[in-house]
């Protein structure tokens, strides 16, 4: 469980919240704080006030891997197996045991067309792909995917959903825009009004009025 | 009447080959493609920033064109949001009302979330008022509401639009589709 207490982070507040493992989608509008709950939970942000644990652990003492909403902004390395490699080499792993990681990584996440490439020919889409297998190669107990499916086809989203909920960590939390994908998760959270607006099928419900609102 | 035409147009880019003979009229125009199929490399090349390695492109009526990528941060040059927009050649105040990001005036655009910073953009670039605005991945980054606001707008521009898109039901009716497979652009549907 991420359990989450007396939380404020920039313009987010919330007393009480528990993520059980498994694919969470976190929803709401833009502005709302997707973005830094996704920060909370993996460590990246420490909150302003209140205590976030991960099985009873500081998010920053447990593994995290992250997705960002902007595809330019995920990958480091020039090429695409360095990229994959680098959790590995980061960690002191044998040769073996890195090559390994990348390769089943790159496996799941349907990057291994791209892994002699250069990052500069990818794609927006490819590049979110390629970030996924990198986030997936460090084996996270927490995997942030923040938004990085608005440069995905369906097809490709499609495909994802089961590798993100099958990539074997513990927590995936994926901020989102996309129905379907709020529909397809183990769990919801809707944001909005400076905290919480919602979990489960009333997050999922929010969908209607936002359609509305357009 | 703006349009711009690309006549058996070749693009080259990296590993990717494209091949299109095509008009693009007045109105709202999407692509759609898989991911890495050459949407934002036609988008380029449509804006100007890449010469085709064959063919011609001509435009009819166009005088500015103006591209907007992806991500809305390349774009960010200015120290405040009014800043942002004054650097567009727009007035900020009615445009930053409408936008929602009136009380935001005096932050750093930098301060903004990812779907503010792409509101701004976008509101900017379609109140530059360019003949022709291509826009790479517009709806990405936006929530609902937003991009029912941004499909009002797209619609409501005159000059040639310009759209890639993987949110295809986010396109209004009466838009001219494309679509890229296999290194073509073809005209898509009815």
């Amino acid at each position: 469980m991420i359990a989450l207490s007396g939380v404020r982070a920039r313009t987010l507040s919330i007393d009480s919240l528990a993520i059980p493992p498994g694919l969470t989608a976190v929803v709401g509008l833009n502005g709302t704080g997707k973005t830094t709950l996704l920060e909370a939970c993996t460590g990246l942000l420490l909150p302003d006030e209140g205590t976030i644990l991960v099985d009873g652990l500081p998010p920053r003492e447990v593994d995290a891997g992250w997705v960002s909403a902007s595809p330019d902004r995920s990958l480091l390395f020039s090429r695409v197996d360095d990229e994959l490699a680098s959790p590995g080499r980061f960690a002191g792993l044998s040769p073996i045991e890195t090559a390994a990681r990348a390769t089943g990584a790159a496996e799941r996440a349907g990057a291994v067309r791209h892994l002699s490439r250069s990052v500069r020919t990818l794609s927006g889409g490819e590049r979110g792909v390629v970030a996924l297998a990198a986030a997936l190669a460090s084996q996270p107990t927490v995997l942030a995917l923040d938004e990085f499916d608005g440069f995905l086809d369906r097809e490709t989203l499609d495909d994802l959903i089961p590798a993100a909920r099958d990539s074997g960590a513990r927590f995936v939390l994926w901020s989102t825009h996309d129905r379907e994908l709020t529909r397809a998760a183990d769990h919801a959270i809707a944001l909005g009004g400076g905290g919480v607006a919602g979990t489960g099928a009333a997050a999922l419900a929010l969908f209607d009025a936002w359609e509305r609102a357009a | 009447m703006t349009a711009i035409i690309l006549e058996r147009v070749v693009i080259e880019r990296g590993p990717l080959r494209l091949e299109g003979d095509l008009r693009l009229g007045p109105g709202l125009h999407a692509v759609t493609g898989r991911v890495g199929s050459g949407k934002s490399t036609l988008a380029l090349a449509l804006a100007g920033g890449i010469r085709p390695a064959a063919g011609t492109v001509r435009l009819e009526g166009i005088g500015r064109r103006l591209w907007v990528g992806h991500d809305p941060v390349v774009h960010l040059t200015g120290g405040t949001v009014a800043a942002e927009v004054a650097s567009w050649r727009v007035e900020p105040d009615s445009l930053l009302s409408s936008l929602g990001l009136a009380d935001r005036a005096r932050d750093d655009p930098f301060h903004l979330s990812l779907g503010m910073q792409k509101r701004l953009v976008l509101g900017c670039a379609l109140a530059a008022r360019a003949d022709l605005l291509v826009l790479d991945e517009p709806f990405a980054s936006l929530d609902l509401p937003a991009r029912a606001r941004l499909e009002r707008a797209l619609t409501a521009r005159d000059g040639t639009t310009v759209v890639m898109t993987h949110a295809d039901r986010h396109l209004p009716p009466g838009t001219t589709r494309w679509r890229i497979e296999g290194g073509r652009v073809r005209p898509e549907g009815p």
